[in-house]
């Protein structure tokens, strides 16, 4: 399982041949993330999608340029958006010769576009790309049913009166009532939330901790706006200039008044509310990658190198793991593929799904026997230090459009590490500025990955 | 935002109705497109007689601009411009013969025709019939300006001594205001200091190969500035507040520029700028100040943070950025600042104390600064915008609103690319002998004359 | 329906001619085929071939039939306490892709050439159900309670297989609420001219509750899970939960043929004693066996005893996870807000 595959980099990250050349994060945009039925629910996806690209072309001035791919994915996706990244790019300010295609992973849609497109970049086949997700729920495809599905499929191939009219007849009243998305497993008919929690219960994890991380991430996220961070990351969309979930004067004693709306029906005491949960988000976000020579080319500063990525996935459908745990697997492979350990990242951003999710993969991390039993190690992988952990704030408190986190946390995370870099030259200039990035999603899958500072 | 009565009293039957009621009727004015004649009809060339030999060099120059050149009026000619040379008169006496040739061709100008005097400056030093020869120019271009109708206007270059009239300066501002990009430029005298500066190879992009910053470009005249920049070849970072980011985005792709989201107030907005600048383009050489709030109030009622952010956003902030510049040893390849002043920061506006304060601080600030700058053959000069078509005076109320368009000479309110335009011209290489100057872009509005 | 045509072993076709045999119709392979060596408890029995597989709407208003002729022989004193001597045999059996692709999308299971064991048991059911409505078959099938379900699975059947099957009744015996019975039907496809194999057997138990044939002290005092009297039962960490809509009984009944009233509406299932429609108990238990999914192997035992009915439309709160155990996996679907377990069963790889 742990085994390098051919092209695993070497541990320090650099390129050990030609063919193995780095793919750098220049820089990011995404739109403020806006609640579901928020300012954005007139907005398509590839309106959004074409947004944050025109924010991303204008921030570098890449205004007809040919990138040489654009990767994008929405989780929600309607049928005609079968196309949706070439038709936005065909919409932005782009060369109409840049390339697109769509990608999907659920939740990790994000980070996954941007370790594909890394990859294309270190092997060559690319110079340049942009890795970018979108969703709505106030615009979520609504479905007819089945039956009337059918019946029109039908009613489309039939040729004779009476084979129209067979068609037309099977259709039921209760067959013309559309069908919305429902955010659950298909397998399991839980939702995420229920799903996490029984993780929630089976690591317990108290209400107060929940409730802490998620302020944390609020008081995180406003500061960090605050401090002008997200002035060359973000991109205000249909009057939104922050995140609308973001609460700056959110409190413990304001998240303790909220009723738990998760695991109510279990035995164990119900801990997962809404304010310690994601709320459903609209809104869109995008990573510029490219070759350090693509960069130079374009006098496009590069902030840091996308190293190594590993992906995991665990079988929630027969209890033996919980839904949202596949990171926690994907982790050590990673680090032990690479000769690191946890202390070896000055940061650490971990997708917020639910607050729970974050401390359920910190628990098993520091948890001897399931590190032993389960990942197979000597014993705990480590600890996560809050200081290092999500430091301008996560999904809590910035809402979480599925496929727009991963480009979120991307370019966060780029700009993270640079900083930090640059705050380092005279002293330490020398020592390598890492972050972890994990991302958890539907169907029990993790990315997770790397980023040195450039 | 649209001006319904212009339109109306320009079209149809109600064209004829305001003919008829004797309303003021404001013509549309004719504004810069790319492969227009400079100049809509024959130069009509006028001297003192004292001043022939600089008439000569003149109509010499506008030969070479390709003009239809006259040194003399025929019955039934229509001319596109009269340029009035004035710049040896010694006494008052002289300005008679050539002042009165022009009146008599001002039936006959085209619409949106040019009256454009070259005269030189009065200062302590001159002979006292010199400089009333001089100074009185000034009120004889002004009142001229008020005749002209049909979106004619009429301005004046004023060379300080020492500069001739072939100087960069003196030719450039003679023929910005030839031309229609000073359409809403009227009665305004614009002097020039120096012969420094350059003519452009190129009259149509004499900004190619400069980089531009232009702060407060999401909308409204910043836009318009960006844009017009980019049209004359320059490369453009636009700058606007975070929260303006959407808007700015646009600005930039449209103009192919870069679009940076930063606060001008925050500490580091200089070095920010400018590392941007270097970084991506390689130089920074032209930086407009065009970023500014409104928080009006009666002194009265005036409250500490209203005070504090205009100050802050409006003359602040541009002094802490032109410092950052000037001490990078960065900012030297005949860098070109050019300030956003206000006709309030000249005449005042009531309600506008600290508004006011800040556009007329602006006005002190550049003539404070260019000197700074000339070593590196760079300048900063000011804009006075007036009565300008924007979000922000859309919000004014009706009647206020039409007072303050119909004040003006050109009986309408400008547009923001009659601002950029100037702002343009004092970016370019040809400007570089305006040394801390303003230019009002005001349709000479009846405020502060 | 067409009537069965009957047979003894050995004997001609058409030798003999079942009840209700009328114009029969012989299906002429089935002599050709004997019967299987490894059912020596099927040694004896009297054969009868059906020509062709009967529906099953037609078996059920002739359940209803043979129900009050049940009634009626049992308040006579005259109902039969044995199981008839026979066993049911249908030859030549396929599946339709069409009918199998309807199934597959109804029970979550992959589209695949591959007949799930629940599919199995469809395409077989309706040869069982023709031996219970018999006259002499001594239980009415109106109203019986499916109790629980064994299928061994022993190779896989694929779409175009040719498949014969064979159904008896046996261990006919007391249960507290009446008299339960199993029906076991064994499927063979065809692997040559002459030859075929053993490939899935099915052992249903049912129970015509108040009919009391037999003593009621050798009533078998076993219960199911989560039965009143039993040790508390103790809801395990779900895996999954089942939003069962009103229409899923009758959406089963399209795909299986069993259009037994209690699982088509709330009437009609008034009419036999349920407050409303409910859940046909093998849907529960193939939708447990889809969601096993691929880990199941290509053989394996499938149980499953039901222990109280899904009332539609409902909630079903599961639990699906492997067995250290049995090396299978175990499966449990119960009430989440009474408590109450619905059904539970099992899924072990043959090794």
């Amino acid at each position: 399982m742990a085994a390098s595959p051919p092209n695993s980099p070497d541990p320090s990250g650099s390129p050990t041949s030609p063919a193995q050349r780095r793919a750098v994060v220049v820089g990011g945009n995404r739109l403020p993330f806006a609640r579901a039925g928020g300012p954005y629910a007139a907005a398509s996806n590839q309106d959004m999608l074409t947004a944050v690209l025109d924010g991303l072309v204008a921030r570098f001035g890449l205004q007809g340029e040919v990138i040489g791919s654009v990767a994008a994915g929405a989780v929600l996706k309607h049928s005609q958006d079968f196309n949706l990244t070439r038709e936005s790019v065909l919409g932005s300010a782009l060369s109409p010769q840049t390339p697109a295609y769509d990608v999907q992973q659920a939740c990790a849609t994000g980070l996954e576009t941007v370790v594909g497109l890394a990859n294309k970049i270190r092997l060559g086949q690319l110079d340049s790309a942009i890795a970018a997700g979108v969703d709505t729920t106030s615009d979520a495809p609504i479905a007819v049913s089945d039956n009337l599905r059918h019946a029109l499929l039908k009613l489309s191939r039939a040729r004779s009166v009476g084979q129209k009219l067979k068609a037309v007849a099977a259709i039921r009243p209760k067959d013309l009532a559309p069908v919305p998305p429902r955010i659950v497993e298909p397998r399991t008919g839980l939702t995420m939330g229920e799903h996490q929690a029984l993780t929630t219960a089976q690591w317990g994890i108290t209400r107060e901790a929940q409730d802490t991380l998620a302020l944390a991430s609020h008081t995180r996220l406003a500061a960090a706006y605050d401090a002008g961070f997200f002035d060359d990351l973000v991109t205000p969309f249909r009057g939104q200039t922050r995140d609308q979930n973001l609460r700056a004067d959110s409190s413990l004693e304001k998240l303790g008044t909220l009723a738990p709306t998760f695991g109510v029906k279990l035995p164990t005491p119900a801990t997962m509310t809404a304010g310690n949960s994601t709320p459903l988000s609209d809104g869109a976000s995008a990573v510029l990658l490219a070759s350090d020579e693509w960069a130079a080319a374009h006098d496009l500063p590069v902030l840091a190198v996308v190293v190594d990525a590993e992906t995991a996935a665990v079988d929630f459908a027969h209890g033996q793991d919980g839904l949202l745990m596949a990171p926690v697997f994907a982790v050590p492979r990673l680090l032990a593929r690479n000769g690191l350990t946890l202390d070896d990242f000055d940061f650490v951003e971990i997708h917020e799904a639910f607050a729970s999710t974050v401390l359920c993969a910190l628990a098993a991390w520091e948890d001897d026997e399931f590190c032993k039993t389960r990942l197979g190690l000597p014993g705990a992988l480590g600890s996560i230090d809050r200081d290092r952990l999500n430091v301008t704030g996560s999904s809590l408190a910035a809402g979480h459009p599925f496929a727009a986190t991963g480009g979120r946390l991307v370019a966060t995370a780029a700009k993270l590490v640079a900083e930090r870099k640059a705050e380092l030259a005279g002293t330490d200039a020398d020592r390598p500025v890492r972050v972890l990035i994990s991302v958890c999603a539907a169907g029990g899958l993790g990315v997770t990955a790397i980023l040195e500072a450039a | 935002m649209t001006d319904t009565y212009l339109n109306l009293v320009n079209s149809g039957f109600t064209k004829k109705m305001a003919k008829q009621l004797g309303l003021p009727r404001p013509a549309p004015l004719v504004r810069f497109q790319a492969g227009q004649p400079l100049v809509r009809g024959p130069v009509l060339v006028l001297a003192a007689a004292s001043s022939g030999t600089d008439a000569d060099a003149v109509g010499k120059q506008l030969l070479g601009w390709g003009l239809d050149v006259r040194r003399h009026a025929s019955a039934g000619d229509t001319f596109g411009a009269v340029v009035l040379v004035l710049t040896a008169i010694a006494h008052p006496d002289e300005l008679a013969e050539p002042v009165l040739a022009t009146g008599a061709t001002l039936r006959s100008l085209a619409r949106g025709a040019r009256v454009v005097t070259l005269s030189r400056v009065a200062t302590a030093d001159d002979a006292p019939a010199v400089a009333a020869a001089r100074h009185g120019v000034d009120g004889l271009l002004r009142s001229l300006a008020k005749e002209l109708r049909g979106g004619a206007t009429g301005n004046g270059v004023q060379l300080a001594d020492g500069v001739g009239v072939d100087a960069p300066s003196a030719l450039g501002a003679l023929r910005f205001f030839l031309s229609a990009r000073s359409a809403y430029v009227d009665g305004q005298l614009l002097t020039v200091d120096t012969t420094a500066g350059t003519l452009p190879e190129d009259w149509d992009r004499p900004l190619a190969g400069r980089v531009a910053v232009v702060t407060g470009a999401a909308r409204g005249i910043g836009a318009a500035i960006a844009e017009t920049l980019a049209r004359d070849g320059a490369t453009v970072i636009a700058v606007d507040v975070p929260a303006a980011g959407e808007a700015l985005a646009k600005v930039a792709n449209k103009i192919r520029g870069t679009a940076l989201q930063l606060d001008v107030t925050a500490p580091d907005a200089g070095d920010r700028l400018l590392e941007l600048a270097l970084r991506r383009y390689g130089s920074l050489d032209i930086v407009v100040h065009n970023a500014g709030i409104l928080r009006d109030k009666l002194l009265v009622n005036m409250t500490p943070e209203k005070w504090a952010a205009v100050i802050a956003v409006n003359i602040a902030a541009q002094l802490r950025i032109n410092e950052q510049l000037l001490v990078s040893g960065e900012f030297t390849r005949a860098p070109r600042i050019v300030s956003l002043a206000s006709t309030s920061g000249i005449a005042g506006n009531r309600g506008q104390t600290n508004y006011g304060a800040s556009k007329s601080g602006v006005i002190g600030m550049v003539r404070a600064t260019a000197p700074l700058l000339t070593a590196f053959g760079g300048t900063a000069n000011a804009v006075a915008p007036g009565f300008i078509e924007t979000d922000m005076t859309a919000k004014i109320p009706f009647a206020s609103r039409e007072i303050a368009r119909r004040a003006s000479s050109l009986q309408q309110g400008g547009q923001p690319v009659d601002v950029a335009e100037a702002v343009a011209f004092l970016a370019s290489p040809q400007a570089g002998g305006v040394v801390g100057r303003v230019l009002r872009v005001c349709g000479q509005n009846l405020v502060g004359a | 329906m067409r009537a069965p045509a009957v047979r003894a072993p050995g004997a001609g076709a058409g030798a003999g001619a079942g009840p209700g045999a009328g114009a029969g119709l012989v299906a002429g392979a089935a002599q050709d085929r004997p019967v299987t060596p490894e059912q020596p408890t099927l040694r004896g029995r009297t054969e009868v071939v059906l020509a062709a597989v009967p529906g099953l709407g037609g078996l059920y208003a002739r359940g209803v039939g043979t129900s009050a002729r049940h009634a009626v022989a049992s308040r006579l004193g005259r109902a039969s306490s044995t199981l008839p001597d026979v066993v049911y045999v249908a030859h030549g059996l396929r599946a339709g892709a069409d009918h199998l692709t309807a199934y597959q999308h109804l029970l979550g299971e992959s589209a695949s050439d591959v007949l799930p064991a629940g599919f199995v048991h469809v395409l077989a059911f309706p040869v069982a159900t023709a031996l219970m409505v018999r006259p002499d078959f001594p239980l009415p099938l109106a109203g019986m309670v499916h109790l629980a379900n064994r299928v061994e699975q022993l190779r896989p059947v694929s779409l175009g297989d040719v498949l014969d099957v064979r159904a008896y009744a046996r261990d006919l015996r007391a249960h507290r609420s009446g008299t339960q019975v199993e029906l076991v039907t064994e499927v063979r496809v065809a692997t040559g001219p002459h030859g075929s194999e053993l490939a899935w057997r099915g052992t249903s138990t049912y129970l015509a509750k108040g009919t009391h044939l037999l003593p009621r002290d050798a009533a078998d005092p076993g219960r199911a899970p989560g039965r009143a009297g039993s040790d508390p039962w103790v809801a395990p960490t779900a895996t999954a939960q089942w939003r069962l809509a009103g229409d899923i009984g009758r959406r089963y009944a399209t795909v299986s043929g069993d259009r037994n009233p209690i699982h088509l509406s709330a009437l009609t299932a008034r009419a036999l004693g349920f407050p409303r429609a409910i859940a046909h108990g093998m849907y529960t238990a193939s939708r447990a066996l889809a969601e096993v999914g691929a880990a199941r192997t290509e053989a394996f035992t499938w149980t499953v005893e039901f222990a109280g009915p899904v009332l539609l439309p409902g909630t079903v709160t599961v639990r699906i996870a492997t067995d250290g155990a049995t090396g299978g996996f175990g499966y449990t679907g119960w009430n989440a807000g009474s408590g109450r377990v619905h059904f539970s069963g099992a899924v072990v790889p043959r090794s």
